[in-house]
């Protein structure tokens, strides 16, 4: 099923459009999203630990605007958004 | 009393005058007036800007769980509290944010006002690209959110 990853703050820098579609399985939770995110940067940014690293330190938020554990379950066609880490203000 | 709002560079300027307006509209008589600008040196980087970016709907959110929570963790109940944040390029010396509050009493005020721009550090989902003038950026590091709901 297809989902959508709205990308913000540092995140952005992974692609010059505002969100990420990927191909993931049905019952996919947000740690197999994660793990496509971090395959995405492997083969797109040559495993750019810096990004990787970004990833890893995210949240994600849910079309609901809660942020979402690792467990969330996505459904067909939802976005999400990734939340890096933030310094506003 | 709140008053929300992120406001994008490309249409508009953060503004004093405005959270002027809002507190004098409140009936409380101890203001605070707080606002962030844009620094010319960072890190010891000399800036030439900063660009801010902003998951909106969950910034307004959090303004409003803030203020909400005030009641109870401050013992804050009357209070006019009026948050604005931009969006998008801003030069140097040109605000970012302004968190106006009033209250019966001074020392609510000053109390409110630090406990609001401290839990918006923590909890906004707002992010700060710096431009150098070696014609560099960089994102800023930040702090990962604190995740409430799960």
């Amino acid at each position: 099923m297809k989902i959508e990853i709205e990308l913000f703050g540092a995140s952005r820098d992974f692609s010059d459009k505002n969100s990420l579609k990927l191909e993931v399985n049905e019952n996919s939770t947000i740690k197999d999203i994660k793990k496509k995110i971090l395959d995405y940067l492997d083969k797109n940014f040559s495993g750019n630990e810096n990004f990787k690293k970004i990833v890893n330190s995210s949240a994600f938020c849910s079309k609901n605007n809660n942020i979402i554990s690792d467990n969330y379950k996505i459904t067909k066609n939802e976005k999400i958004a990734i939340i890096p880490p933030i310094g506003g203000g | 009393m709140l008053h929300t709002k992120i406001i994008n560079s490309k249409d508009n300027k953060l503004s004093i005058s405005k959270a002027e307006n809002f507190i004098a509209s409140s009936e409380y008589g101890a203001s605070i007036f707080f606002t962030g600008t844009v620094r010319i040196q960072n890190n010891n980087q000399i800036v030439t800007g900063i660009t801010y970016d902003s998951h909106d709907e969950m910034v307004i959110k959090s303004f409003k769980e803030i203020y909400n929570e005030t009641e109870h963790n401050l013992n804050i109940k009357d209070k006019a509290v009026f948050i604005e944040h931009a969006k998008g390029y801003l030069n140097i010396g040109e605000i970012s944010i302004i968190i106006a509050v009033a209250c019966k009493h001074r020392d609510e005020a000053y109390i409110l006002s630090r406990y609001i721009i401290e839990e918006i550090k923590k909890r906004s989902p707002i992010w700060k690209k710096e431009h150098y003038n070696n014609n560099e950026s960089a994102w800023l590091k930040g702090n990962p959110i604190i995740h409430e709901k799960n």
